[in-house]
């Protein structure tokens, strides 16, 4: 599977120091915007709060997936964040987050093929293995070959 | 063993719809209990439910944020909750899912809803449309009729004087709510053909129909004529990208009305209205034996295929002629309807050993049915043994349509089987109406004690 169509090399950002949980999805709406994925900041951003206000997207074990479908985004992306420290998300499980996936869905989902990995990912993190794996991750690299060997 | 569905969905669709799907599968795998999960997300449904699979299912778990047509688990066991719930606590909902009774085997009710439900979804083309715009229509009629019954319990005359209620009650049903009908009927059969830009077109023609005459037929006509004018109008007519947003609100509307309106005038308004003239004064005039053999065909029809398109064909007919203050075949139609339950209610308890245990409980239930005017009560007992059921039940229907049209009995609403003849009104001839029915149940009830073979 070609990841690196769906999670740009600016689109990783380990570490990302951040203090709240606001501050990490803006920096990762920006790693969106610089990858090219995104090219209307305000509405995708806003896509995502509403999102978030319906119910947080901290999934539990440490992981959260923010994630918004708006005009505002170009094609389908992916950007990850590895907390420095980890941060308090509203979890269903009540534990902080150190794993971060935002996904970006334009509005009108062209092409179902990077839908379908975005949804591979989705349901490889209820997996205990691999979310272990994930959360170990050190660099872009190992991330790289984490998420192409789905 | 148990076996557990569940459908996941949630707004977005990328990621909550197939984690808890994955979530569920895990836990399930690990606990070995047989479960399948349709998904609803951004790439569409996958791995969709059967109704068999719904039929022989346990429980079923609706993980979901958004709708997910929970209509199909009608009478299932059935654990909602919040997409993430099943993220976070696969193994609580996979407990309440199998902890959950059993239901019991379909009911009667539960299997007419569900034939009724397939009988909508396998309609099609010209049948589907006509429908819709019944329908539409109905509620409309039920309203006016009842309202317009109403105002005749001040006098048959009573609405003539202004500002009394009766008067007030006859503006609401026959001034507003009659004047809707065909129009509607018009515009719902439009909109089913062509979507939102048939709407106005055929809500026009039908709106002209009724001021020409024409009757629900120039409804009929002008739905249709409105539809396929659209909707070839929607893919006939190209414009450059930038136009393209004029058409479903400028362009189409006002062709399809111009074409619709214009034809309606000048080509089929008079030729129609003629029908509908002489249909109308040949039922009012109609002599009793022609009444009678009327009354005697609808009847049958409404019997025949209990709700199917051979019972809607009579049921339209009666129920367009409201529109034409033509109330004669619509009481024989609801009487006609009713008897089939009724007298398979009543075989149940005069030929008992006719039926099988199950078939008599069910009687009381078709009872029930029948005395709401819902003929496709009959259906389950018509379906086991066809031969000898549709027989019967339609002779008891033929005869009580036909003694509701010789009695001159006539029916003001559409709709309400024997709780309308509580309103005062609604029914002429009460006595006879109900002498009518009773007579095509007892029919029915006989034909089928001596046909039906003992269990």
């Amino acid at each position: 599977m070609n990841i690196k169509e769906l999670l740009h090399e600016q689109s990783i950002l380990i570490p990302l120091a951040a203090a709240s949980k606001n501050e990490v999805m803006e920096k990762l709406v920006d790693a969106l915007v610089a990858s090219g994925a995104v090219h209307d900041r305000e509405a995708y951003l806003g896509a995502l709060h509403n999102r978030e206000a319906t119910g947080s997207t901290g999934i539990g074990f440490r992981v959260a997936i923010p994630h918004g479908k708006s005009s505002g985004v170009t094609k389908p992306a992916l950007a990850f964040a590895k907390l420095a420290e980890p941060i308090d998300w509203d979890s269903l499980d009540g534990q902080p987050v150190t794993g971060v996936f935002m996904i970006a869905v334009p509005e009108a989902a062209a092409g179902n093929e990077h839908l379908q990995i975005l949804i591979a990912i989705s349901r490889k993190l209820i997996d205990d293995e691999f979310r272990e794996r994930l959360l170990a991750v050190e660099d872009a690299a190992t991330l790289n070959d984490l998420l192409g060997a789905i | 063993m148990k076996k557990i569905l569940a459908v996941t969905a949630c707004p977005t669709g990328v990621a909550h719809t197939y984690m808890a799907a994955e979530s569920l599968m895990k836990k399930a795998r690990e606990r070995q209990i047989e479960l399948k999960v349709e998904t609803r997300g951004a790439v569409g449904v996958e791995n969709e439910l059967t109704e068999q699979e719904i039929a022989e299912a346990h429980a079923i778990i609706v993980a979901a944020d958004t709708d997910v047509l929970e209509s199909r688990f009608a009478g299932k066991p059935v654990v909602r909750v919040p997409v993430a719930q099943a993220i976070r606590n696969p193994d609580g909902l996979l407990d309440e899912a199998m902890a959950k009774e059993a239901s019991a085997p379909a009911s009667l009710q539960a299997q007419v809803a569900q034939t009724k439900e397939a009988r909508s979804k396998g309609r099609s083309g010209f049948y589907k449309h006509l429908m819709t715009g019944v329908s539409a229509m109905l509620p409309l009629v039920v309203a006016g009729g009842l309202l317009i019954a109403l105002s005749f319990t001040f006098g048959i005359k009573a609405f003539e004087e202004e500002g009394t209620l009766a008067a007030a009650l006859m503006s609401i049903g026959g001034g507003a709510a009659f004047k809707l009908m065909v129009p509607i009927l018009a515009g719902f059969i439009a909109f089913s053909i062509a979507e939102k830009p048939g709407l106005a077109p055929g809500l026009i023609g039908g709106m002209l129909a009724d001021q020409l005459g024409a009757g629900f037929l120039g409804g009929i006509l002008a739905g249709f004529l409105a539809g396929y004018t659209a909707h070839y109008l929607k893919i006939g007519i190209k414009l450059p990208r930038n136009f393209e947003g004029l058409k479903p609100i400028l362009i189409i509307p006002l062709l399809a009305s111009a074409i619709t309106g214009l034809l309606m005038i000048y080509v089929i308004g008079e030729p129609v209205k003629f029908v509908m003239d002489s249909l109308a004064d040949w039922l009012t005039s109609i002599g009793s034996t022609n009444a009678a053999l009327l009354g005697l065909l609808l009847g049958a029809m409404m019997a025949f295929d209990m709700g199917g398109p051979v019972n809607k064909a009579a049921y339209t007919f009666a129920v367009g002629l409201l529109a034409s203050q033509v109330y004669g075949p619509m009481a024989a139609v609801m009487a006609a309807g009713m008897t089939p339950p009724l007298g398979l209610w009543l075989a149940t308890l005069i030929a008992k050993k006719k039926f099988t245990q199950e078939e008599k409980d069910a009687g009381k239930s078709a009872g029930v049915l029948g005395i709401s005017f819902i003929t496709e009560g009959a259906i389950p007992f018509a379906a086991s043994d066809p031969i000898r059921v549709i027989p019967s039940i339609v002779t008891g229907s033929a005869v009580t349509g036909a003694l509701a049209m010789a009695f001159n009995t006539t029916l003001q609403a559409p709709h309400g089987g024997i709780f309308v003849l509580a309103i005062p009104n609604a029914v002429s001839h009460v006595g006879l109406y109900a002498l009518a029915i009773a007579v095509g149940t007892v029919v029915t009830a006989l034909m089928l004690k001596i046909l039906k073979k003992p269990v």
